[in-house]
């Protein structure tokens, strides 16, 4: 009975000393509120982000990455646009639009070699464009059978537009393509191909319309410090193109060896190629008659 | 027995404790799922990069997302104050939940058997803002508990009390305490005076119902027993509660809601959030640089408002049921930019946007493209010569169709020039009967119009929808003389840091040749300078102008689009519930009567200062004087009544056969079917 007794108070008094205890440290340190918080703390990075503020915040990233992605893509386009070297492939690539700036225009428009660029826009229309400091950018876009050259503003409006038929594509991919190599890498006869000494002379006896056609401009070469070494004449014409033969000029750069091909009409290119077979076997005539006296 | 009670009971209460024990962790681990994860810091949560939207002119016309968080220090601490003694008492003694205001709470929601009373802490409250709804559950109410128990181990009590400063909602569009004193008061939070902060700790409980704009007395018996609480809680003295209530509250005026620019705005955020997503365009942190002419927007709503008020006076009894609605879009001719878009007379009243809604007819609007299509397709010219005359066309299906004109009288011969400078219906419906109404669906879509077209004989009278939008764009086509330009709202975006994302690139096609096209320009001329739209003229507006008139049936809707070499232009006006404009004496409102005064009073203030330019008569087109009435060309000096037309080049005009008239011919002979007039020698100019 005693024991019992002992027992019942014991536990009672336990019991009471417990919630005594609990009740004065949540009175006085909010024991369980602390409790439960901190072991919520502890847990914390094994919930979820749920409810509206992550909400914001998930629409908050997915609006940067979508920004982030858009800014990516344009900055793609515009390292795109600005590593084009040359007017062919500016004018050539338009899917369906490029845009460039004025200076990187101008930089391919006079870097052309030849005058094709002349017919997209007049240097001196340039000049006048040019004028009113407005000149910002180029856009170029195709739409159906035209391309519009877009002369614009730092607002995007246009200053002045030149409007060009499909057909200038097919013009600008056969004419002046440079390429990689040696002539005879370019499928031009070794008896068709001669030294930029022997050539030249007849250059000069061409009228100047037939030199603008077949040559660049010398300063084209001189101020890139490029090597002009042989010219190569086809002598068959173009497999796509019967009325047209490849000339052919070679020219070393600091590292390599480049053809640039431009098509000539097969008229031209023959009367070329008999008036220079001639000089060289006139020249190889006197060679031998000098030989032969001496 | 004593003995085995006190057992008894001593047992219960250890199985009650476990119970609890174990009732509060199964509750908590059946929840812990749908526990949301804390941040790491509370300062920038709920925080967004505003995105901006300005006008063409300059001027920031919406600002989304928008929040000024501010630290306790810029805070007026009468308002801290304030805030705690209504709001929170206990807040600095509590770990999160207030026991005695929640077992008042439970036993006021037993009784009531809802949750009607919160009894929630600030820690709560935000722990509410952030995360849950705001649906009264008692699950919802729980894990509220949890998180506001793990704000309070895992922040300060500063850090909790800033946070809910910045987040909670005051009313009128304000978030966060920073955002409502300039919204209230036109001042920071840290400027507020006792009476100030006390009006703004009061609001957060009731947004609505204690907002001073619109209920002040309400508010200030609100503001009044927060400085109750604030004595009460000894935060100050009655003195200071008494010289709080007797100073002056200084509100601010409530921002005007009625932004005429606030159309144009939802059109942008329409189109935007179609192209790009909801979250780009109010979580982007964009800068959108829109066409709106804020300045020439503002113009338009004046001259809207203006005339309608007399139409309304007009109207009489019938226009206190129901006010006339107006929509007016002007778009730059020569980029395609939307100078104005007003889609409505008063945006607080109705958002409905009926500058860019197609649910209106344009009437004789369209007709310009149907005298178009017969120009082209059958060879007419505008001195081609029609008969106007009752008829009545068999429609294959249903029943014949008698096209009636607007004051239901005829004029007999006339040219295609005069027909349409008249609106006539008769001679719009033939030639659609002669192109067919394919055809002119076609025109149509080529002028840009992309809204459903019926291809039925009625189209000839303009039956099918078109927004004012599609016909300010349309006419812009013939404006530069068929060039086809896109319009357009949005010159370019940038994110935060002033990159551009966006630009918007001018792009233009021809759709028509211009020698086509200024033919209908100079008809189009005529209409405003002798013809139904003469009251462009008659108000004094000077500068070369074209435009159609357009009325349809019992006066539902009146129309005026016109343009000139810098805009192109379109007003409607009517009613929503698209009943008849008609006056107690029983005259409506036309085209040229409600629509075209607006369209002037505008216009005159878009060319305010801009020399008067003429149009461009382009290569191919040559200027003639004809004889109204037959075509005949009318030779130099004559002194016959004559009216100059735009012809192409190679459009055949002859003289009048002399010495006799023409003979004439039997009514199934000609003249009820228009004729190509180079085919003929008997009649040169149908």
């Amino acid at each position: 009975m005693n024991s019992t007794v002992f027992r019942l108070f014991g536990s009672g008094a336990i019991l009471f000393f417990m919630l005594a205890s609990v009740a004065t440290l949540e009175f006085y340190g909010h024991i369980f509120e602390k409790g439960i918080g901190y072991y919520l703390k502890w847990q914390n990075p094994k919930r979820r982000q749920l409810g509206r503020a992550w909400e914001t915040e998930h629409e908050n990233t997915l609006a940067q990455r979508q920004v982030q992605s858009l800014l990516t893509s344009l900055n793609t386009k515009e390292r795109n646009s600005e590593s084009i070297d040359t007017l062919k492939t500016l004018v050539g690539t338009l899917n369906p639009s490029n845009l460039v700036s004025r200076k990187k225009f101008l930089q391919l428009y006079f870097d052309y070699p030849g005058q094709w660029a002349r017919r997209i826009i007049d240097p001196w229309e340039l000049l006048k464009i040019d004028s009113n400091k407005d000149w910002d950018r180029v856009l170029l876009s195709r739409s159906g059978q035209w391309i519009t050259l877009s002369f614009i503003d730092p607002q995007n409006h246009p200053i002045h537009e030149v409007f060009l038929r499909l057909d200038i594509l097919y013009e600008v991919q056969s004419t002046r393509t440079i390429q990689r190599g040696f002539l005879e890498e370019a499928n031009f006869e070794e008896k068709r191909i001669f030294s930029i000494e022997d050539f030249l002379p007849l250059l000069q006896t061409l009228d100047p319309a037939t030199q603008n056609n077949l040559f660049p401009d010398p300063k084209w070469f001189l101020q890139k410090d490029y090597h002009v070494t042989r010219v190569g004449i086809a002598s068959e014409s173009l497999p796509d193109r019967p009325e047209i033969a490849l000339f052919g000029i070679e020219y070393k750069t600091d590292y390599y060896t480049n053809v640039l091909l431009i098509p000539v009409p097969l008229e031209t290119s023959n009367n070329i190629l008999s008036q220079i077979e001639q000089a060289v076997s006139d020249e190889f005539d006197d060679l031998y008659n000098q030989a032969g006296a001496s | 027995m004593i003995l085995r009670f006190f057992e008894k009971i001593l047992f219960a209460l250890y199985a009650l404790i476990l119970l609890l024990a174990f009732s509060l962790a199964g509750v908590y681990f059946g929840l812990s799922g749908e526990l949301p994860q804390l941040p790491q810091r509370l300062e920038n949560i709920n925080l967004s990069l505003p995105t901006e939207i300005y006008s063409n002119d300059g001027e920031l016309l919406k600002v989304f997302g928008e929040r000024l968080p501010v630290p306790l220090e810029k805070v007026s601490p009468f308002f801290l104050k304030a805030v705690v003694a209504v709001e929170d008492a206990h807040f600095y003694e509590h770990q999160g939940v207030d026991h005695k205001a929640l077992v008042r709470a439970l036993i006021s929601n037993f009784k009531a058997k809802r949750i009607a009373q919160g009894g929630s802490t600030i820690t709560q409250q935000l722990a509410k803002n952030l995360f849950f709804s705001f649906e009264r559950k008692w699950v919802r109410k729980f894990k509220e508990i949890l998180i506001a128990l793990q704000m309070e181990a895992s922040f300060s009590k500063d850090q909790i009390l800033e946070a809910y400063c910045n987040q909670i909602y005051f009313g009128n569009g304000a978030y966060g305490v920073e955002e409502a004193s300039h919204v209230y008061f036109g001042k920071s939070a840290e400027e507020l005076s006792a009476l100030q902060a006390a009006l703004l700790a009061g609001l957060p409980n009731s947004p609505n119902n204690a907002n001073p704009f619109t209920n002040y007395e309400r508010a200030m018996a609100r503001a009044g027993f927060v400085l109750d609480r604030m004595v009460k809680e000894r935060m100050i003295g009655a003195a200071q509660k008494e010289e709080a209530l007797s100073s002056s509250l200084e509100l601010a005026s409530p921002v005007e809601v009625n932004n005429p620019h606030q159309y144009f705005v939802n059109f942008v955020l329409d189109d935007l959030e179609k192209t790009y997503g909801k979250e780009f365009v109010y979580f982007g942190g964009l800068k959108i640089f829109t066409t709106l002419d804020a300045r020439l927007q503002t113009e338009a709503q004046k001259a809207a408002r203006s005339h309608l008020e007399g139409l309304d006076k007009r109207m009489g009894e019938r226009s206190k049921s129901e006010p006339l609605q107006v929509a007016l879009v002007s778009m730059e001719n020569k980029t395609g930019a939307i100078r104005v878009l007003l889609g409505g007379r008063n945006y607080s009243h109705s958002q409905f946007n009926r500058a860019v809604s197609n649910n209106r007819m344009p009437g004789s609007s369209f007709k310009p493209f149907v005298y178009f299509t017969a120009m082209e397709k059958l060879g007419y010219s505008p001195a081609s010569m029609v008969r106007d005359e009752p008829i009545t066309m068999e429609i294959r299906g249903t029943q014949p169709w008698e096209p009636k004109n607007f004051e239901e009288d005829y004029a007999g011969d006339l040219i295609l020039k005069k027909a349409l400078m008249k609106s006539i219906n008769v001679v719009s419906a033939k030639l659609i009967q002669q192109v067919g109404p394919e055809e002119v669906v076609k025109t149509a879509r080529k002028f840009g119009v992309k809204s459903p077209l019926g291809a039925h004989m009625s189209l000839a009278l303009g039956t099918s929808g078109a927004s004012p939008l599609e016909m300010a764009s349309a006419y812009g086509v013939i404006a530069r003389l068929g060039m086809y330009v896109e319009p357009y709202l949005i010159q370019k975006i940038e994110n935060f840091n002033g990159r551009v994302i966006y630009e918007h690139f001018y792009r233009s096609e021809t759709r028509f040749p211009a020698k086509s096209i200024y033919p209908l320009l100079d008809m189009m001329q005529g209409v405003v300078d002798g013809g139904t739209g003469r009251t462009v003229r008659r108000m004094g507006f000077k500068h070369p102008a074209a435009g159609k008139t357009g009325t349809t049936n019992n006066f539902k809707d009146a129309w005026f689009t016109g343009f000139t070499r810098d805009y192109s232009t379109s007003v409607w006006v009517g009613y929503d519930s698209n009943e008849p404009m008609v006056d107690p004496k029983g005259r409506g409102l036309t085209g040229s009567g409600a629509a075209a005064p607006i369209w002037v009073f505008f216009m005159k203030k878009a060319l305010e200062n801009k020399s008067l330019v003429k149009f461009t008569v382009p290569d191919g087109v040559r200027i003639v004087q004809v004889n109204p009435t037959t075509g005949y060309l009318l030779e130099e000096g004559s002194s016959e009544p004559g009216m100059f037309v735009a012809v192409k080049d190679e459009t055949v005009l002859t003289l009048p056969p002399l010495p006799s008239p023409p003979p004439a011919l039997s009514s199934s002979q000609a003249l009820s079917t228009l004729q190509q007039p180079e085919k003929t020698n008997d009649v040169p100019n149908f």
